[in-house]
């Protein structure tokens, strides 16, 4: 007999295994490195600073975060579920639940390390080659600070986290390895750009500018971004804040995060249900 | 052996796009062997994966007698697909070893029951395929389960693993209801307690093997075989070749047993 933590802990092992057998991960890891480096040599070198770092990355960052935690996730849910042998696993007292926590928790342990370790090593290259007043950890406005590099990287990896759940939520509707790098495309494209051409069509239509602040946060973009100007950029810069309504972000990117998950197990849980629902229908009209 | 199933479907039903792939299935299975056969498309696997719960009924309940595949902590089905669906990149230790874990049992018995004791340490991908069918046999026992769903076990390999194959499914319905869907008549006569013979997606005849064999007239399974289905295994029944399309002459009653179980 397994306790759900149990069945989540094996799960997660399992799935770290797999990500670590998998040298691609790496190779991406290792060409994120590279980019970013690229990015903060081509802004200045690291002898700007961590603010204008985070300047330099910020847009960068939007794409290629999503980007790489949809790489990480869009066959996260899919593989097992297309080989057969979560077929196998669910003969196994493991819920859809823990079978779903189990994987997206490694996923984001494999994040951190892909994505996070990058960003980590730009700034630590900051910090090492940064003018003497960059090693002030600052907790005031109006100085560069190491802490907000390390703000800066737990949005990034909160951010990827919200992608990499929406791309394995939608990774269990694929029926096949085609379908779901279509799906991961369509929901990488949404989100990068989608959120942004919503909110701009809105104000286009007639909406009030003084609502962006709130609904820019609803997206795991527009979150990121104004968390990132709000929490990193604007504390060096600006006195004064009001770029996004920060608990209504951080909430909307724990909230992509968790509803990916918990849309992912409702999927694999009660597909089956569904599918049978149809076919009954199906017979019915066939009568 | 009891005379209680291990597991009774009855009346189930499954269609796909609206064609129905089983229709009305209604049998039992208790300890021992029992061998599902038909022609290619005639819902073997359908029905395996019904037993195993990877399928649901659109009509139809299945009942188990000691819980189903996903009711309460333990593991109580068995089940390996026709397809080994096991990852790449982790080794045959680890595979087991993470089934294993989850109903705490011993990999490295379950490893060395189906003979795969030297090859714990080689990766999935690097075992032939009949070592990949003995890793999902011994998958499929972990758990000691009541009911044991193989989904062609044998198929591709060559005889001596057929024979590894089936005599490991065998070892596993000393105490379980082993339900096995093969071609291998051979294998079935040698092995099976019970013999379910599917046509068209419904039980044109099921029960014990020496019952079906004395009421059919024949002195093994190939022939029963021929006598109900007509044709090879591999090859069409006698009836998608065109003739009566409605010869069910040998077609059991609505509800049949199998397995060593008494009549309902």
């Amino acid at each position: 007999m397994t306790s759900a933590a149990a069945g989540v802990w094996l799960v997660f092992r399992r799935e770290l295994a797999t990500v670590r057998r998998t040298p691609g991960y790496a190779v991406l890891a290792i060409g994120l490195l590279v980019v970013l480096g690229g990015l903060v040599a081509v802004g200045g070198g690291g002898a700007t600073g961590f603010v204008p770092a985070v300047v330099d990355l910020l847009l960068p960052t939007e794409v290629l975060v999503p980007l790489l935690a949809v790489v990480l996730g869009y066959r996260a849910l899919f593989a097992d579920a297309a080989s057969g042998e979560l077929a196998v696993i669910r003969t196994y007292p493991v819920s859809a639940a823990e079978y779903v926590l189990g994987v997206l928790l490694a996923r984001t342990a494999a994040l951190v390390a892909i994505v996070g370790g990058p960003f980590a090593l730009v700034g630590a290259y900051v910090w090492l080659t940064a003018a003497p007043d960059t090693g002030i950890f600052a907790t005031h406005a109006g100085v560069d600070s190491p802490v907000l590099f390390v703000r800066f990287l737990a949005l990034v990896v909160l951010f990827g986290a919200a992608y990499l759940s929406l791309s394995a939520a939608v990774s269990v509707v694929a029926t096949s390895r085609r379908s779901a790098v279509a799906l991961a495309v369509l929901a990488l494209l949404a989100g990068v750009v989608g959120g942004d051409l919503a909110i701009l069509r809105a104000l286009s239509a007639g909406g009030s500018a003084s609502g962006v602040a709130g609904s820019i946060a609803l997206t795991p973009n527009g979150a990121f971004r104004g968390l990132v100007f709000e929490h990193v950029i604007g504390v060096a810069f600006a006195p004064e804040g009001g770029f996004v309504a920060s608990g209504r972000a951080v909430a909307s990117l724990v909230g992509w995060t968790v509803g990916g998950g918990v849309a992912a197990a409702a999927i694999l849980a009660f597909r089956s249900h569904v599918d049978v629902a149809l076919e009954r229908t199906r017979g019915r009209f066939r009568q | 052996m009891t005379d209680e199933p291990s597991a009774t479907l009855d009346g189930v039903t499954r269609t796909y796009g609206g064609v129905p792939v089983l229709t009305d299935v209604s049998l039992s299975v208790g300890t021992g062997v029992t061998a599902v056969v038909g022609p290619n498309g005639s819902g073997k696997s359908t029905l395996l994966g019904v037993l195993a719960g990877a399928v649901d009924p659109t009509a139809g309940t299945v009942r188990y007698r000691y819980g189903g595949p996903r009711e309460g902590g333990d593991k109580r089905v068995g089940y390996l697909p026709q397809r080994v669906p096991f990852r790449d990149g982790l080794t045959a230790r680890e595979t087991l070893g993470f089934y294993a874990a989850l109903v705490d049992g011993d990999p490295d018995a379950a490893l060395t029951g189906v003979g795969l004791a030297d090859a714990a340490g080689k990766r999935v991908e690097a075992l032939s395929g009949g070592m990949r069918r003995l890793l999902g046999i011994a998958q499929a026992t972990l758990g000691d389960p009541a009911v044991v769903v193989l989904d062609e076990p044998t198929s591709g390999l060559d005889p001596e693993m057929r024979e590894r194959a089936f005599r490991a499914a065998a070892r596993a319905g000393d105490d379980a209801a082993v339900v096995v869907s093969s071609h291998d008549l051979d294998l079935v006569d040698a092995h099976a307690d019970a013999v379910v013979v599917l046509r068209r997606g419904s039980v044109a005849a099921a029960g014990p093997r020496e019952r079906l064999l004395a009421e059919h007239d024949a002195a093994d399974v190939r022939e029963l075989y021929r006598a109900v289905v007509g044709g090879s295994p591999d090859g069409p029944g006698v009836d998608d070749e065109g003739s009566d399309g409605d010869a069910d002459g040998e077609r059991d009653a609505e509800s049949v047993h199998v397995a060593g179980v008494s009549d309902r």
